[in-house]
């Protein structure tokens, strides 16, 4: 990421943001972690020193918006970035934000994520920008990532607009070569731009501002269209492709392998999009747009060319899929069914059928495993069926076999707010699973509500001391900042005691008999009491603790099976269900010595004492 | 020069996306465009990871689909077969001799049943034991390396061993440089011979 003018690297997409902010000389960065848009603000971190700018991990993504807009109305430039639905949390600002604009320039990443891979959702965040009148740009490759970010701070100050930059999962994680810009450092001080009737949206001030910005964008639209990121390629036939971000890429790879020589329109500017590139657009018989998921730039380009009455057929999610990625393939598809040439998928060797699935699973050593065990247990000697409200985080996988402990998921903070709805009317109690970092990021609010409100629900915090999910992110609870300063550390029990939670007991999660006793106490104290009780249930994360523990140069001794004495009863290979714990063809249970961390846990639940530490 | 699609497969932890990003660094530094597509976040819990890697003159997308890669790199058996149906017809698997079966899992195809469909497949295909060859070149988690390794054997991939061991260099120091300099040799060797081996048959 650091590196001189004219260098070429390979950078991850996420990276090459990360550097073209830095080339624009961004002077803060600000982001809650999610995938796929955490590495924006890591790589940030990492140089954050060298370069002089404030980079902060804030507890989530409004907060982090805000910033950036603090920053702005300071004169100076900031980069915020979140994950798609990281926007959904930042919107109540960002809304306000589309009728104030900016005075430094502030460009918002949100990293969407088509298919799903690793979220809740696939919504289309373009639909944001149409939605809160805030420019929208894509960018198509890893370079104009870079580049694209640059430019967009200009664009920002120059209209006086904060702009959202869309990336999409397959730009975000794709590594390609970047050549590297200079690293400007804009020579302007910090002053706070003092302008009540422009920053307090209160009325007569925000119908004001609505009308303004309209015109403001009007501005924008025109000077879009000379834009150099939007670019044509001049084909053959009277058809013309549209399309933005990665699918381009897709596009050009259909194309040649069709054989065919449409004009090609690749639009960084999505919304609002320049009616003079519309129009050339409209001008061809045929206009098939590729884009992925929700047809925003066809509804533009269809209003258009109803508007200025335009005989161009326009093709778009009547021939590619409005749900999941595109690919060449389906891009092939659709361009070959719309130009009426023959599409042939390809051949392929075959994978075998009946191949087990794959999914990821708690480590070794994870302190999750052992609670949701303990729970487990504490439920069946309370006979009581608890429904199990789960959230956002490594503990999510809880979900699958052989815990299945995730009755729902929902978005960050959610297990306590739905968990409050079921247990105002369920005979069974409610049990809440959530992680630290998503306690800090949106489970307070929920569970102030429930003390104030009068709710029996058992919050079991899931505390591994640092966004584990997300590759080991700091919060407040971790004691340190994003570099490993100290920083003040803020305890889950002490807020959740702070806002009147009087049941509130903290335990290790590796010590089984002690959760499992203390959930089966607060059960009976919430069904007594009608009121919530929390329990942190504390470990660091083992994938962490391991990797720190090697660093430092200490032992790792692994737990070892004594075959004489193990009665195969299955416990610790279907029940608790660690990846370190593997079936022999004999049917016997083995410890994979390189994969087994030495938490000791599968010990102490083993019922014939069979698992002990191996010799030194 | 035609684009060319790489596939590789395996089991989070195994060190996939080094393969992919020393394989890209290599071939960005003789000049070509280069994509190298990589999944994040879940899928690092012991998950199955592909790693999508293309290169050539002209435009490189980030996925490769069904029937077009080059070349398949399988760090597991499974792995490997689950993603078969992305080569093209005619076209090489490597494969790691390692069976890993996903945790709690019902039925696993055996080791012989998963080799019997990567050997029916209509690939030209090379079995090896990277694990082994890993450990000795002096750490098991070098297997990474014997597959890069053994991959160059193939002459698939338009990089020399010289050219990976440029970038190992810039990477690592100390033993752990020896031991991933070896393991890439290790893997080279070892395809190499059965390559010449098939040709003496």
């Amino acid at each position: 990421m650091s590196g001189n003018a004219g260098e070429r690297k390979l950078l991850l997409g996420n990276e090459a943001i990360a550097r073209g902010a830095l080339e624009a000389g961004i002077s803060a960065a600000a982001a809650y972690p999610g995938t796929p848009s955490t590495e924006i603000i890591e790589s940030l971190v990492d140089v954050a020193g060298e370069y002089g700018i404030y980079v902060e991990w804030s507890t989530n993504e409004k907060v982090a918006l805000e910033l950036g807009i603090g920053v702005s109305m300071m004169g100076l430039r900031s980069l915020v970035a979140m994950k798609h639905v990281g926007l959904n949390v930042a919107s109540d600002p960002l809304m306000s934000l589309g009728y104030t604009g900016v005075i430094g320039g502030l460009v918002i990443v949100t990293a969407d994520d088509p298919n799903a891979h690793s979220s809740q959702n696939e919504q289309d965040n373009r639909l944001y920008g149409i939605h809160a009148n805030i420019p929208v740009f894509e960018p198509s490759t890893v370079q104009e990532a870079k580049d694209l970010t640059k430019a967009l701070f200009e664009v920002s100050e120059k209209f006086q607009l904060s702009v959202i930059l869309r990336t999409t999962t397959r730009l975000s994680h794709s590594r390609s070569p970047v050549v590297f810009g200079e690293v400007t450092r804009p020579s302007r001080d910090a002053s706070f731009h003092k302008n009540p009737e422009r920053w307090a949206l209160l009325p007569p001030y925000n119908l004001v501002k609505h009308r303004e910005v309209l015109e403001r964008l009007k501005k924008l639209e025109e000077y879009l269209s000379e834009f150099r990121f939007n670019s044509v390629v001049k084909g053959e036939d009277n058809v013309a492709v549209v399309t933005s971000g990665i699918t381009y890429n897709y596009v050009l790879e259909a194309v040649e392998e069709l054989g065919v020589k449409p004009t090609i329109y690749k639009l960084s500017s999505v919304f609002p999009l320049p009616r003079k590139i519309a129009l050339e657009i409209l001008n061809y018989e045929k206009v098939i747009v590729v884009e992925e998921l929700e047809p925003v730039i066809e509804w533009q380009l269809k209003i258009i060319g109803y508007e200025e009455k335009t005989g161009a057929e326009i093709y778009g999610k009547t021939v590619f899929p409005r749900v999941g990625e595109l690919n060449k393939e389906l891009a092939k598809a659709g361009i070959a069914a719309v130009t009426g040439i023959e599409y042939k998928p390809p051949e392929a060797a075959l994978s075998p059928p009946g191949l087990p699935r794959r999914p990821p699973v708690l480590c070794p050593g994870c302190g999750h495993r052992s609670t949701y065990y303990a729970v487990k247990l504490a439920a069946q000697r309370a006979r009581v069926k608890p429904i199990y409200a789960n959230d956002i985080g490594c503990y999510t996988l809880g979900f699958y076999p052989p815990y299945e402990m995730a009755d729902f998921t929902w978005s960050m903070g959610s297990s306590i707010g739905i968990g409050l709805g079921i247990a105002r009317f369920s005979k069974e109690p409610v049990i809440a699973f959530i992680g630290d970092s998503t306690f800090y990021h949106a489970g307070i609010p929920a569970l102030i509500n429930a003390v104030y409100n009068k709710t029996p629900l058992l919050v079991i915090v899931m505390d591994n001391s640092i966004t584990a999910m997300t590759g080991h992110q700091p919060h407040p609870g971790s004691g340190v900042g994003p570099s490993g300063e100290s920083r003040p550390q803020i305890k889950i029990e002490d807020v959740a005691r702070a806002v009147g939670v009087k049941f509130v007991e903290v335990v290790d999660a590796y010590d089984v008999t002690i959760v499992r006793d203390t959930v089966q106490r607060a059960l009976r104290y919430i069904k007594e009491t009608g009121e919530v009780a929390v329990i942190v249930s504390r470990r660091p994360c083992a994938l962490l603790d391991v990797r720190n523990r090697r660093r430092r140069g200490e032992e790792i001794r692994p737990y070892i099976i004594d075959e004489a004495k193990c009665i195969n009863c299955g416990i610790c290979l279907d029940k608790f269900a660690c990846p370190a714990i593997v079936r022999e063809n004999s049917g016997k249970p083995r410890i994979l010595a390189e994969l087994c961390v030495g938490c000791g846990v599968c010990a102490s639940i083993c019922p014939a004492k069979a698992i002990r530490p191996a010799m030194g | 020069m035609a684009r060319k699609s790489i596939v590789v497969a395996g089991v989070g932890g195994q060190g996939l996306i080094t393969i992919g990003g020393v394989l890209g660094e290599a071939l960005s530094e003789k000049g070509f465009n280069v994509s190298v597509g990589e999944v994040h976040g879940l899928s690092q819990r012991g998950g199955s990871v592909v790693v999508f890697l293309k290169y050539g003159d002209g435009s490189v997308s980030p996925i490769v689909t069904t029937g077009e890669a080059d070349l398949i790199i399988g760090l597991e058996l499974i792995e490997a077969a689950r993603r078969l149906q992305l080569a093209r017809k005619g076209g090489f698997v490597i494969v790691n001799d390692f069976l890993l079966p996903p945790p709690a899992a019902g039925k696993v195809p055996s080791r012989e049943e998963l080799l019997k469909s990567i050997r029916g497949s209509g690939l030209n295909d090379f079995v090896i034991d990277a694990n082994g060859l890993a450990l000795k070149a002096g750490s098991e988690i070098a297997v990474n390396m014997v597959m890069i390794g053994a991959s160059l054997a193939t002459r698939v991939i338009d990089v020399s061993v010289e050219d990976i061991e440029r970038i190992l260099t810039r990477r690592f120091k100390g033993e752990l440089l020896r031991i991933n300099l070896e393991a890439l040799k290790l893997g080279y060797e070892e395809v190499e011979k059965k390559r010449y081996s098939s040709q003496v048959k």
